[in-house]
């Protein structure tokens, strides 16, 4: 007679916390810069089993460059800067005194909003 | 250069006749379209002979530079530079109206454009032939835009060779339409991926992007005048 007994390995997890430091570059011309980067490593041993994963928890700028007027404008990060709407059409164009970006060519000119507006104005 | 513009004043009498002389040397001398122009003959490899060609093809690869190469005259495998000097010849028009002391004006070429004064400007919208998608108050600004809805694709990655994704229409605004206008090219030419990130830094100009998704990105200093 046999016995089966089902043997649950033990599961050792071991996290810990590194701040690594990178070397001061040269941004183009605009300066030094040094990133920092947080990494908590998990080691998950089971049985014989390792298992280990790093995730970046911060990204840290210590030494960037702003000693010009461009520089801190460029540290600034850049998609947030820009304002999203959806786009609308706006179809009324009595109260509109230009057109721009509409026509590249004679042809299209003539059924262009801009030729509208100055058919509209009789010029 | 194959198309209209169209000068407006406000009040003032303007020197229209020399505005549109200006023009028609410009398009004489600058028309790739026609072989015996001096752009023609420049691509072609001979020397630039006037001082405004020389001008041209300077800012032609500073530009280049600027725009981390998506702003190419050889974009196409051979010189054509009209989409600089388009907005170069429209800034000079506005010099000569200033110098006349014209105070409210604009001069609009192809839909690219220098005002004088306020003006309220619509945006093309880039899939509704008969609407606009943006209204610009603009004073004193020059404002260009690039898309895809006037010629087909006619704008091409140039490090790619192929027509870019994801823009359907690029608006530059600031103080100078030829810079403006070839920025408006590089934003339309670099796609989706990579022009809301370089419109968000440009410094003097800024920018209204409308994308494929139907998203509207504009920096907060679109259509502001210049300081």
């Amino acid at each position: 007679m046999h016995a089966t007994v089902a043997v649950t390995p033990k599961k050792h997890v071991v996290t810990t916390t590194k701040t690594v430091q990178g070397s001061q570059g040269q941004a183009d011309r605009w300066g030094t810069v040094q990133v920092t980067l947080t990494v908590k490593k998990t080691t998950t041993t089971v049985g014989r089993k390792k298992t280990v994963k790093r995730t970046i928890t911060k990204v840290a700028v210590p030494v960037y460059p702003n000693h010009t007027d461009r520089s801190v404008f460029i540290n600034q990060q850049a998609i947030p800067l820009l304002v999203q709407e959806e786009l609308q059409a706006q179809f009324n164009i009595s109260q509109l005194q230009v057109i721009g970006g509409a026509t590249d060519t004679s042809y299209a000119f003539g059924q262009s909003l801009q030729a509208a507006l100055l058919a509209a104005k009789k010029l | 250069m194959g198309m209209p513009i169209v000068v407006e004043v406000r009040g003032d009498d303007a020197p229209f006749d020399e505005v549109f002389d200006w023009f028609r040397w410009v398009d004489a001398t600058f028309s790739t379209y026609r072989p015996e122009s001096e752009i023609s003959r420049v691509a072609r490899g001979e020397p630039p002979v006037s001082p405004e060609a020389r001008e041209i093809l300077e800012r032609c690869d500073q530009l280049r530079a600027q725009t981390n190469g998506y702003f190419d005259a050889y974009a196409g495998g051979t010189l054509d530079p009209s989409g600089l000097v388009k907005g170069w010849a429209v800034d000079r028009a506005a010099d000569l109206l200033d110098a006349a002391g014209v105070h409210e004006y604009v001069v609009n070429a192809g839909g690219d454009m220098r005002v004088r004064g306020t003006w309220r400007v619509g945006i093309q919208h880039p899939r509704e032939r008969d609407a606009v998608a943006a209204v610009v108050e603009a004073t004193d600004l020059a404002l260009a835009t690039s898309g895809e809805y006037a010629r087909g694709r006619h704008v091409l990655d140039p490090h790619t060779g192929a027509p870019p994704l994801g823009v359907l229409s690029a608006t530059i605004s600031g103080p100078d339409l030829a810079t403006a206008d070839a920025y408006a090219t590089a934003a339309l030419a670099m796609g989706a991926s990579i022009a809301p990130h370089w419109v968000a830094r440009l410094r003097g100009y800024g920018a209204l992007l409308i994308l494929d998704d139907e998203r509207v990105l504009s920096t907060p200093s679109f259509g502001c005048a210049p300081r």
